[in-house]
């Protein structure tokens, strides 16, 4: 399992800021003026916390915790994209079917569609990987695309807007909408949501058995069996499938919570950059919610830099990449010692 | 936005002649990019950062044939720059022992990030396409006159004959040379080929960066002469299906070759089911490929199996 | 003195440590060309360590190796290296790629010693077909290594060495993984690769086949070399003795005399095999060579695996003691009490909240730090990571662990293994101690080390291919144990 040092995500946050630092000199960008920015976008105003930074982080905190969950115990979950659309697509039709009922009960509802739809979206892969060894990163990718063109199908067909103009769904009933948690901002209650989420993970690895026997899996399989005398096979099915959860959740708050209709390309990768989330996170599901915080405040300020310094965009997912790829290298440094 | 640049560049005509035709156009980047991944996991080496290498390929290609105004510069061009971003995955993988899953999700978020930036930085975010000098088509005489088969097999950019051209050379070099052997043997059991003097990691990283080679070569041909520019995320995620076309070709370069085929063909169902009067379901399609590849490696098609050490780090701490 | 021409390996005053392990101290070899000399001796005797200082994976500490009369460089040398001076090697891992071919794996081995692209098929052909009417070694080509039998592998290792035409040719066990009607074969071409003139070095296990081939034998005890004789000069007694030798420096205080209680475990062997009744405040010792299937039934008498073949009966509690602490039985990357949880998660004791699903580490906390006082584990403390432990260290952690909360039965596989002297001692006297007990448990005590089985047990049996043979009360010695452990005829 990875095991990172401590500073291994501090050293890769400086050495991104360092090369970002260097490259917008090279560029002919004002260094300053572009981190006052970023700044200012991220945090520079309620609006800007709560509305950008913070709503912003909500999809890659569930998909980091799913991505977290499954590594800790040694599962390579690399489908949380498609698990997030099997939520989002179940989120959704559950929400759009039960549109008269009360929001008390629609809400939980949606959710819980969303939970076992991600759920289910993981299955075969494990199922494959326990039954036949098979490779999970190549069966959850693979499912990925299977989803994305799923929902591409339900959303150009089924479920699409009545005029047939958009590849987009119908709104959703408002019963269903998340209700919003922060005065006059954009920031929805599936923030609090996956925050509590996070803290009641941490707690499970922390002080239960169920999370202890999932670290030794992850950290020492044969030890774990042997030992611990641990059912891998029971907890390994379990976690994947907690993870498909978690990832399925984060589909379906995002079209109740933002969104609010289901869109054909909902996702722009969180599945993907939820591996990166939970990396500089040392898959501690505290730390996930820094580091997708982290990721949301660079997306919110990346928006204003490119506003305010004429900075590329684009240019976010450099930071996250160097930041991941000094923590894999401060990893090395260990064992190598 | 791929969507769009597809409806530009769909030729009218017969509904079988242009399906063909699309066909093949939208499989050979996938080709391209499988056959080199081929070779990176038969060495043992997974690269899931084989998008970033592809669409730092395209701008390579874009900026070099720009820069030039010839369009063979720029395939040079993309090619080197697929391998620059390949280092950055390939040594922290082969000679730092890093996790080839996270390296390879860093190196696809460093390539997808990059080439954006730099492209909006350069050419700015004004939303007019850049024209770049294309690779031509060449016509081979007489083979291109056939219907259907003609136009879409052998009236294409010379990268895509360079394409067709590499299954067979790869078959032979994997399978009857003796550096193709080295690279199987340590793609299969690593330690077996250490014990018998062979250089792993020298291999490894080889193969790897090979892969890289051939995707920024695809990404160069995506620029230069499938869509004719450039833009941001051009590559739409072919880096993740070459990892799919590999297994369904089960790490072989003819199967590969026809499976890169099968997908490109599934994409083009749509223009032939449009032609049909079906304009449902062709996602339904899309997503047929995958399914087909998951049904090959769960063995009800088949048997399919990677290369044994495929993602494993070498050495291993015992 | 320089060798003759006529002593290829000449080998004098080697020694090899490993922190404050002595694997090696002043072992001597002399392998004459022409002849099959065979390297005996027990596990832990040094076997290995020198034939990895001669195959070039490890330097020696001091001494001289010698081959055609040149010394082999101080820094030790590489594979490829010792193949340029002649040294064959047919390691007891075959260092085969399972889905290849035969043919490719012999390319793989002669890998370009000849220039070229194309794979040399035609030439390994040639030679493949030279080598068997010399010698009748007969190896499958075409089909993939994977799906042959374990004595064709072998083939094809040894085949791979010949093509390189090797002076010297050691082999390390090569009969361990035979069949007996396999074992004649090998026998057979080792007599005929000797007779080309070939110096052949054979490190072995089982005496009688040794003593079928041999010219002449070196045996080796802790790392020094204790005989050195010609075949026809020793018995197969002799030479067991040779190999296990006087008592050790461990001293075996009086056994006092136990009523052996109650059954708590019982073990229904094969048909061929025996029962094993385990009683309580008994040690019985499975003494066995490497490979005879001591793990699996360590394991399944721990009840973490179901016996191959037969049936077990076992009580609730029970202390395993694995024979791979490092990774078997700690995780190196969780800290001491994490360790302690890894074992002791199912007691209720150390649970709490509800449902029980809590762990209530305040309690798993003192259960470490009490025993790492009582223990006596060198540590910073209880947060200090497993891995951070020395080996000795690390077993009592693992003893301690086990030992815990009165199991019914105990179940030691090689205690012992990779400790010191201080280290082993300790093991042996909890194992002691609890014998002795109150409300002993039955302990089982399986081990490659025969010293130990000796000085532990109260009863012996031997496991010989995964048969348990009970060793009767007069047989009890060194040497009966020993020859039957090393099937040195009944």
């Amino acid at each position: 399992m990875i095991r990172a040092r401590w500073w291994g995500p501090f050293f890769g946050i400086g050495l991104a800021l360092v090369v970002t630092s260097v490259a917008l000199a090279l560029g002919g960008y004002d260094v300053g003026e572009a981190f006052a920015a970023l700044w200012r976008g991220a945090f520079g105003s309620e609006q800007a916390i709560a509305s950008f930074t913070l709503k912003r982080s909500v999809p890659l905190l569930l998909t980091g915790l799913a991505v977290a969950l499954a590594f800790r115990a040694g599962i390579w979950n690399i489908g949380a994209e498609g698990q997030l659309y099997a939520g989002a697509v179940a989120g959704f039709t559950v929400g759009l079917i039960g549109g008269g009922l009360p929001s008390f009960v629609l809400i939980p509802l949606v959710l819980l569609a969303s939970l076992l739809a991600g759920a289910a979206w993981a299955a075969l892969p494990t199922i494959m990987k326990l039954k036949g060894g098979t490779n999970e990163v190549i069966t959850t990718l693979l499912l990925n695309f299977v989803a994305i063109n799923l929902t591409a199908w339900l959303v150009q067909g089924a479920l699409q807007e009545p005029r047939g103009v958009y590849n987009e769904s119908a709104p959703l009933p408002e019963s269903a909408h998340l209700p919003i948690l922060w005065g006059e901002t954009d920031l929805h209650v599936g923030f609090a949501l996956a925050v509590v989420l996070a803290v009641g993970l941490w707690v499970v690895f922390r002080f239960t058995r169920a999370g202890f026997l999932v670290r030794a899996i992850g950290e020492g399989p044969a030890a774990a069996r042997i030992t611990g005398q641990v059912r891998s096979n029971r907890v390994t099915a379990g976690v994947f499938l907690a993870s498909g959860a978690l990832a399925g959740l984060a589909g379906a708050v995002q079209v109740a919570g933002v969104d609010l209709k289901l869109y054909e390309s909902l996702s722009p990768g969180w599945g993907y950059t939820a591996i990166a989330v939970a990396l500089l996170a040392r898959l501690n599901p505290l730390g996930v919610v820094l580091t997708a915080v982290f990721f949301g405040a660079l997306q919110a300020g990346a928006a204003g830099m490119q506003r305010a310094a004429g900075v590329p965009f684009a240019w976010v997912n450099v930071i996250e990449a160097i930041a991941v790829l000094g923590v894999l290298i401060a990893a090395r440094e260990k064992a190598a010692a | 936005m791929i969507e769009a640049l597809l409806q530009a560049a769909t030729p009218t005509g017969a509904g079988w002649a242009a399906f063909v035709e699309a066909g093949v156009r939208l499989g050979i980047p996938l080709v391209l990019a499988a056959l080199g991944e081929m070779v990176s996991e038969r060495a043992g080496v997974l690269n899931i950062g084989l998008e970033g290498s592809i669409i730092a390929g395209a701008l390579g290609g874009a900026l070099g044939a720009l820069a030039t105004g010839s369009a063979g510069v720029g395939v040079v061009a993309g090619g080197a720059a697929g391998v620059l971003v390949g280092l950055a995955f390939a040594i922290p993988v082969v000679w730092l022992n890093t996790d080839q899953i996270i390296t390879g999700t860093a190196v696809t978020l460093l390539g997808l990030g990059g080439t954006a930036a730099i492209y909006s930085s350069r050419f700015g975010a004004t939303g007019t396409q850049l024209t770049l000098p294309t690779l031509e088509p060449i016509a081979i005489p007489l083979l291109s006159g056939i219907p259907v088969l003609g136009p879409a097999f052998f009236d294409l950019a010379p990268t895509a004959y360079l394409t067709f051209a590499l299954a067979p050379l790869l078959a032979w070099f994997l399978f009857r040379t003796e550096w193709g052997l080295e690279v199987r043997a340590v793609g299969e059991d690593p330690d077996a080929a250490a014990a018998a003097g062979l250089p792993v990691r020298r291999l490894r990283l080889a193969a790897a960066l090979f892969g890289t080679l051939l995707a920024g070569l695809a990404g160069a041909h995506l620029a230069l002469a499938y869509a004719g520019t450039f833009a941001e995320n051009m590559s739409a995620g072919r880096g993740f299906i070459a990892i799919a076309v590999v297994v369904l070709g089960r790490w072989r370069p003819w199967a590969v070759l026809f499976a890169g085929l099968f997908f490109g063909a599934a994409s083009a169902l749509q223009f032939l089911l449009q032609t049909l009067g079906w304009d449902v379901g062709y996602q339904l399609f899309l997503a047929l490929p995958y399914i087909l590849t998951l049904a090959a490696l769960g063995g009800w098609i088949g048997r399919s199996r990677a290369p044994a050490a495929l993602g494993l780090p070498w050495p291993r701490r015992h | 003195m320089t060798g003759s021409p006529d002593v290829p390996v000449r080998i004098r005053g080697l020694r090899r440590t490993f922190g404050s392990v002595v694997a090696l101290d002043d072992a001597r070899l002399e392998v004459r060309s022409g002849e099959v000399h065979a390297l005996v001796g027990e596990n832990g005797a040094g076997k290995t360590t020198l034939l990895s200082i001669l195959a070039g994976h490890l330097t020696p500490d001091s001494g001289t190796i010698e081959i055609d009369s040149a010394a082999i460089p101080d820094r030790g040398w590489t594979t490829r290296e010792a193949w340029d001076r002649g040294v064959g090697m047919v390691h007891q891992h075959f260092a085969l790629v399972p889905r290849l071919t035969g043919l490719e794996n012999l390319s793989l081995g002669v890998r370009r010693a000849r220039a070229g692209w194309a794979l040399p098929t035609g030439w390994i052909r040639e030679r493949v077909e030279a080598i068997r009417e010399e010698t009748g070694l007969d190896v499958d080509l075409r089909t993939p290594v994977e799906q042959l039998s374990v004595g064709e592998r072998q083939r094809l290792e040894i085949m791979k060495v010949l093509l390189r035409d090797p002076r010297i040719l050691v082999l390390d066990e090569p009969t361990a993984v035979l069949a007996p009607s396999e074992v004649d074969g090998l026998l057979t071409l080792l007599r005929r690769l000797a007779g080309e003139g070939r110096a052949v070095l054979l490190v072995a296990h089982k005496l009688d086949e040794v003593l079928r081939v041999a010219d002449r034998i070196t045996v080796l005890r802790n790392g020094h070399t204790v005989l050195e004789e010609e075949r026809r000069k020793v018995t197969a007694r002799s030479v067991a003795e040779a190999m296990v030798g006087d008592a050790q420096a461990l001293d075996a205080p009086e056994r006092t005399a136990v009523e052996p209680g109650e059954i708590r475990a019982r073990w229904l062997g094969r048909d061929d095999g025996a029962d094993l009744e385990l009683r309580a405040g008994e040690i019985v010792g499975v003494a066995g060579v490497e490979g005879n299937g001591q793990r699996a039934l360590a394991r399944a008498l721990a009840g973490r695996q179901l016996p191959d073949d037969g049936r077990v009966h076992l009580p609730d509690g029970i202390a395993y003691i694995p024979q791979d602490r490092g990774h078997e039985g700690l995780i190196g990357s969780f800290d001491l009490t994490e360790n302690v949880a890894l074992g002791h998660h199912a007691d209720p004791a150390v649970r709490g909240g509800p449902g029980r699903l809590f762990l209530r580490w305040n309690a798993l906390t003192a259960r470490t730090r009490e025993m790492i006082h009582t223990f006596g584990i060198r540590t910073s403390g209880s947060r200090a990571t497993a891995a951070s432990l020395s080996g000795g260290n690390q077993q009592r952690l693992v003893v301690a662990r086990e030992l815990h909360g009165r199991p019914e039965l105990v179940v030691a596989e090689n205690p012992t293994r990779g400790l010191d002297v201080a280290g082993a001692r300790f093991v042996h006297d909890q194992l002691r101690r609890l014998r002795g007990s109150d409300d002993a448990p039955a302990i089982v005590l399986v081990s490659t080390d025969l010293e130990e089985v000796l000085a532990l047990s109260d009863r012996i049996c031997t496991i010989v291919r995964g048969r348990l043979t009970e060793v009767p009360a007069d047989e009890r010695t060194r040497e009966g144990v020993g020859a039957r452990m090393l099937e040195a005829g009944e």
